[in-house]
């Protein structure tokens, strides 16, 4: 039988590109040359796994575009523009202050440097860079200078300039602000970096940090909404509302919501600063163009004497409403309305106090209302644009409330993008340089006020405006996104139109590469949806196809909130080149008059703005030609432009043709069936469109596209599953979980990385089972597992549960083995860092002339730290220092107390001494104040240890069997693992039996075998296709072998299924797991044992526990557990009047009674009488003052849990009493 | 060991010799620096502000099992 025409390409893939240069084009095949070249010679041009950096191109193309020039942070310096502060007391009478002179104040420029050395430092001569790696080593920040150009003027004098240094910024690796950007592998090699270094992450403090994706609505698209609870926000108001999240050019956005009202009134709500505010849509209609009812009454429905008019009595009888109760506010003209809008909201917006209200009117358009259409030097056509989008809003808005368009999902891809970390950085950097200029009007009132309000034509202001009044102001904006970064909270004066404040930025951790890759393709979307109990925004939705994995979602409190993209999703990181398209639909035929009915014309709008409205017919003819037109490449029409055809529908989503064309999109590559060629699809049209899945399921007439491969819908890790297509979907979703959890290969740069704690495999092999993209990925860099013979037998006893057993021989020869690197920072300078920091007050070292015992130097070198290579145990000195202070007579650090301190390994296990650091200072000029050390804990496969195999089949060692006592085939071959069969009747992962076959038949012939999901169908079976090379190889069909009793030699009665399956080892493993206590510490105030693993604590026996032991009846395990091993306690109790607390222990001397009775050294004060002097010497007893007493003496000694007499006490502080009975 | 009185010193103190520079390695240019007990920590050859310490050259013996 002839194998699929897909597989037999891969084997004859080794091709060279035409072009000389590193070959990126990779097969399913092992490629060990290939990949041994590369290793040893690292290209010197360009990386040999483009898609690998084209998975994480959204987080540095993101980054790049708030520097580049015309760049996001250049747009939104522009929206800050120019702030205008008066001088003069604001407090004094207008009437008898003079003229108020205006000073502006704006920022021309920002310029970020590379990350460079101080100017201090005066010793480096060779390179003063500072790279990725050294801030991994001294467990600091990349970050670089940021300086912004600040320009002044008072009233209408020349600008005057002043450069501020505004902090250090943190720069993301590879992008345009990081020396790392154009190397090519060869040269990252030379700068400590991975060959495949990515970035897209920040160093914060030594660790890999990054901003995550986040889920946010669609911008720019006006989206019916219902929402119950918007009924509480007034009167008359319904559930019904338009929503459109309006976005600048600079990424940051403006949401803007209409809301129905009963009486068909429509309002317009805006939050500004955290603020909500609701203005009546009419006032801003009015205040954005000069227009007249009869306009808005046409824009809202349709010209008088049109078609369809007499159908929409609904919308006509409401927009007389609209215009009716706006007379109310006697406003007319634009002018007039803005004057109106600008008195109310000038001080909202912090317009400068000597603005019009007309201007601050101006200004509230241009911020708030519908800002994507204009936001920068807003034209009368722009302001026009947003004039019409209003009212199609309208129009929408009434149609949803007639019932006669649905919901948008807010829930489904189709409307939502993404927020990429670049974007939501550089928001933030612009907010706060916002917040910065605007802050220098309080420093100016405050000096003023001291200096008795100068004015600012006076010297007195020139000479103190940089030095007394910018120095005032909070210049570190470094220091603000350093803190974002580090903590993932959002410290925001207007919170960005944002769901949520913290959780913005996660680690990167390099447990293996899965993990590592995942953080770059995981989309959240948003801690806020968290919290809801709907389980609706979890859902898996059919509008995700191809751009979110159906696959990679964690199981439990994330799943469905945190996604991951399907690998060739892409996210547009610019914006296109639109400027022809308005001109194209107007050829096409689209006019700016719209009739009443839905049915007659339909809206054509791209990126939120209106170009028109034509027929339903004509919007498909319009769709279908650019659509044509964008793939075909002519037109200036561009590929990666959106074009949404929502065709007219009976209650249905809002017809028309949306066009988008700016970042953060998604999008993802297509055949486009009449032309054949690749096209870009997005989710907004994918709905509406006929793509087929593959070749054979295309309809004629029907299908537009076809998608290049049907793996394109799965993530890269879930790609990675062998035969996922075989498998019990929960299965695949396990094993994205646990491919995450893998010891295996972080990287190779290990030797320059300081991650707090480190996973390694050192016997990774290349999977023999591999899918067609593993190699493109470039995972043999970064082995993860093991091929190991599995044969699936009940044998020994030890594998039941999903224990497996692994052959001892084979744990000899390596596998599985592992080690943990863990990395301690010994800072001296830390525990003095609230004072000032800049003095030393501690060195490494013994102290001169101070003990040194000999225990100390076991692993401490002369100059205070750790030998390298030597071996600790718990509490191992592994530095020690001394106190110091400076002579300031010989500029020497002398130690004056001899003391020396030291510090200890503090862990349980034994580990080695792997590398040591010293941390110079960025100066260059101060002495040792923080070592690094790196230990290397040796962790070899035990029993409890934690394995898998790549079809969410986990399992733990629970045995390892000698390899004698081990079945073996007629071959001689001895299976390396066994697993229990009943693994596999529920759980149905049929591609771990198939990658066992494809896994024996590729090692009997050498080769590797492709296991991409989808290869194969009912005609064409896996089983067919890989039984056959077994049986050429000369094995049984099936996989199936007879097998032979190791222990008596005897056949097995059945033949035992046995092949090739890679295993993982999870990061699970016993020896961070087991809890044992005997005896240890308790807690203080209840005498019960304390919790935790660290602290030697105990596991709770609880209420549940205690149930099922009283229901065994094992009374005296019960005692034990409860009383004996927990606060077992003996009391004195006084047995008449029941108490504990009465009681009190004689002092030495008393109680001593004859002999013959038994001793008591307490009493019960409660029941004694003062001795009155005349009782017998032998019943007088005394108390620790002195005092003396008679009686008393009926107490007994009871074994109480400490925690009664705990209870008893806090009961007695609140005045209740506890009597007990004691008998006999 | 508080408050139990007199302990004599574990190790004769002229042995310590804690002004002896002690080698380590540069992490950028990999040139060996020689350090005393309160020098500036960077590389003298290049200025580098990571030096590393070399494995030691005393015995490390322990019961490998």
């Amino acid at each position: 039988m002839a194998p699929p025409p897909a597989r037999m390409s891969t084997k004859t893939a080794t091709k060279m590109t035409t072009k000389t240069g590193t070959d990126t084009q990779w097969s399913t095949g092992f490629n060990t040359v290939r990949r041994q070249k590369l290793f040893s010679n690292p290209p010197t041009d360009h990386t040999a796994y483009p898609m690998l950096a084209a998975a994480i191109e959204p987080h540095v193309h993101s980054f790049n575009a708030i520097f580049e020039p015309n760049g996001l942070l250049e747009k939104g310096l522009k929206d800050i523009g120019t702030k205008v502060f008066l001088d003069g007391d604001p407090r004094a009478d207008p009437a008898d202050a003079p003229q108020r002179n205006a000073l502006s104040v704006r920022i021309r420029e920002v310029i970020l440097q590379k990350p460079q050395i101080p100017p201090s430092n005066k010793f480096n001569v060779r390179h003063r860079e500072i790279l990725p790696s050294e801030c991994r080593e001294r467990h600091s920040s990349y970050r670089g200078k940021l300086t912004a150009r600040l320009e002044y003027k008072v009233n209408n004098g020349p600008w005057k300039e002043a450069p501020r240094e505004i902090g250090q910024m943190p720069i993301m690796l590879r992008s345009n602000r990081c020396h790392l950007q154009n190397m090519s592998p060869a040269e990252l090699v030379l700068h400590k970096e991975e060959s495949e270094e990515l970035g897209g992450y920040f160093i914060m403090n030594g660790n890999e940090k990054l901003i995550r994706m986040l889920v946010v609505g669609r911008r720019n698209f006006p989206m019916a909404i219902i929402r119950p609870s918007f009924v509480n926000r007034g009167n008359t108001y319904t559930k019904f509302g338009i929503q459109i999240r309006s976005v600048r050019p600079d990424q940051t956005s403006q949401t803007n919501v209409l809301h129905y009202l009963n009486d068909g009134n429509v309002m317009f709500r805006f939050s500004w600063r955290k603020n909500e505010y609701l203005v009546p849509v009419i006032m801003i209609l009015k205040a954005l163009a000069q227009t007249n009812d009869k306009e808005i009454f046409e824009g809202i429905v349709a010209q008088a004497g049109t078609k369809g008019l007499d159908q929409k009595q609904f919308a006509i009888d409401r927009v007389e409403v609209l215009l009716r109760t706006y007379k109310a506010y006697n406003l007319h003209g634009k002018a007039n309305t803005r004057r109106y809008l600008g008195q109310r909201f000038k001080v909202v917006l912090q317009a400068p106090e000597n603005m019009s209200d007309e201007d601050a009117g101006t200004e509230f358009l241009r911020k708030i209302v519908l800002p994507h259409l204009g936001s920068h030097n807003v034209s009368v056509n722009e302001d026009l644009d947003k004039f019409k989008l209003l009212l199609f809003m309208i129009r929408k808005l009434y149609a949803l409330a007639a019932g006669d368009c649905a919901v948008d999902n807010p829930d489904a891809v189709s409307n939502h993008e993404i927020l990429l970390g670049g974007f939501l950085y550089g928001m933030i950097l612009k907010e706060n340089l916002e917040d910065w200029v605007n802050s220098i009007r309080m420093q100016i009132l405050e000096w003023g006020r001291m200096n008795n309000w100068p004015l600012f034509t006076s010297p007195q202001f020139e000479k103190d405006f940089i030095t007394q009044i910018m120095r005032r102001t909070n210049e570190n904006i470094g220091n603000k996104l350093e803190y974002f970064l580090s903590t993932g909270n959002l410290v925001s004066s207007s919170g960005l139109d944002l769901q949520q404040v913290s959780g913005y930025t996660v680690v990167a951790e390099k447990i293996n590469f899965f993990r590592f890759i995942s953080h770059f393709r995981m989309v959240h979307r948003g801690s806020f949806f968290a919290q809801l109990k709907t389980t609706t925004v979890r859902k898996l939705l059919p509008e995700s196809w191809g751009f979110l994995c159906p696959v990679h979602t964690p199981d439990g409190s994330p799943c469905g909130l945190l996604n991951h993209l399907s690998h060739q999703c892409k996210i547009a990181t610019h914006n296109v080149d639109v400027t022809k398209i308005p001109q194209l639909v107007t050829q096409l035929g689209v006019k700016s008059s719209s009739l009443a009915m839905v049915s007659d014309s339909v809206t054509v709008q791209l990126d939120g703005r209106v170009l028109g409205f034509c027929t339903p017919k004509q919007a498909l003819t319009i769709h279908d030609t650019l659509r044509y037109w964008k793939v075909e490449g002519g037109h200036d029409v561009p590929l990666e432009l959106e074009i949404g055809y929502i065709p007219n529908s009976n209650g249905g989503q809002y017809p028309g043709v949306y066009m988008f064309s700016q970042a953060a999109r998604m999008y993802r590559p297509v055949k486009y069936l009449p032309l054949g060629k690749l096209d870009y699809v997005g989710p907004f049209e994918q709905p509406f469109m006929s793509i087929s899945v593959t070749e054979p399921e295309i309809v004629s007439g029907e299908s537009t596209h076809v998608e290049f491969d049907p793996t394109h819908i799965l993530s890269i890790v879930a790609n990675q599953t062998p035969f996922s297509d075989f498998n019990q979907s929960p299965r695949n979703m396990y094993q994205c979980q646990m491919g995450k959890q893998t010891m295996g290969t972080p990287g190779t740069a290990t030797r320059y990385r300081t991650d707090n704690k480190s996973y390694r495999l050192q016997t990774g092999q290349t999977p023999i089972v591999r899918s067609s993209l593993y190699n493109d990925y470039g995972l043999d860099n970064f082995p993860q597992g093991t091929n190991v013979v599995v044969a699936v037998i009940s044998y020994t006893g030890y594998d039941m549960d999903d224990a497996m057993i692994i052959n001892k021989s084979v744990h000899e020869r390596g596998f599985g083995h592992g080690t943990i690197y863990k990395t301690m920072k010994i800072d001296l300078a830390e525990a003095t860092r609230g004072r000032s920091s800049k003095n030393v007050t501690k060195l490494f070292g013994f102290a001169p002339k101070g003990l040194a015992k000999a225990e100390w130097k076991k692993a401490v070198d002369d100059d205070g730290l750790p030998m390298v290579g030597q071996r600790i145990e718990k509490d191992t000195v592994i530095a020690v220092s001394h106190t110091v202070t400076l002579d300031p007579l010989t500029g020497q650090y002398v130690n004056r107390d001899g003391e020396t301190d030291v510090h200890k390994y503090k862990d349980e296990e034994v580990a080695y001494v792997e590398e040591v650091r010293l941390i110079g200072s960025e100066d260059g000029n101060m002495p040792l104040q923080a070592i690094s050390i790196k230990f290397r804990i040796p962790r070899a496969p035990v029993i409890g240890d934690k394995f898998s195999s790549r079809h969410g089949q986990k399992g733990v060692c629970s045995q390892k069997w000698p390899a004698i006592d081990m079945p073996f085939t007629e071959s001689g071959m001895q299976p390396d693992v066994i697993i229990n069969p009943h693994a596999f009747p529920s759980r149905m992962t049929i591609g771990m039996f198939v990658e066992s076959l494809a896994g024996k038949s590729g090692a009997l012939h050498g080769m590797a075998q492709d296991s991409t999901p989808f290869k194969f169908d009912e005609k064409d079976t896996a089983v067919d296709y890989f039984g056959h090379q077994l049986k050429k190889a000369g094995y049984n069909y099936y996989g199936n072998e007879p097998m032979y009793s190791g222990i008596t030699g005897e056949e097995l009665a059945a033949d035992i299924y046995i092949g090739l399956v890679y295993y993982q080892r999870l990061r699970h493993m016993v020896n961070d797991k087991y809890q044992v206590r005997t005896t240890g510490h308790n807690n203080r105030l209840t005498g019960q044992p304390i919790k935790g693993r660290k602290k030697g604590g105990g596991i709770r026996v609880g209420e549940m526990e205690r149930d099922a032991l009283i229901a065994h009846g094992t009374a005296f395990l019960l005692q034990d557990r409860l009383m004996n091993c927990s606060d077992y306690t003996k009391a004195w109790i006084c047995k008449s009047c029941g108490s504990f607390l009465a009681t009190l222990p004689l002092p030495v001397g008393f109680g001593k009674k004859r002999s013959g009775q038994e001793q008591r050294n307490a009493r019960c004060r409660r029941c004694a009488t003062k001795a009155l002097g005349w009782e017998p010497m032998g019943d007088i007893w005394e108390d620790g003052t002195g005092e003396r007493f008679v009686g008393g003496d009926n107490v007994a000694v009871v074994a109480v849990p400490g925690v009664l007499k705990y209870l008893d006490v806090e009961l007695a502080a609140m005045g209740i009493k506890m009597k007990f009975k004691v008998e006999p | 060991m508080s408050g139990q009185g007199y302990a004599p010193p574990t190790r004769d103190l002229s042995t310590l010799n804690y002004e002896k520079p002690v080698t380590y390695s540069c992490g950028d240019c990999a040139s060996k620096v020689q350090l005393k007990r309160g020098d500036p920590i960077r590389c003298l050859q290049c200025g580098h502000r990571v030096l590393y310490k070399e494995r030691t050259t005393r015995m490390v013996q322990f019961e490998a099992r």
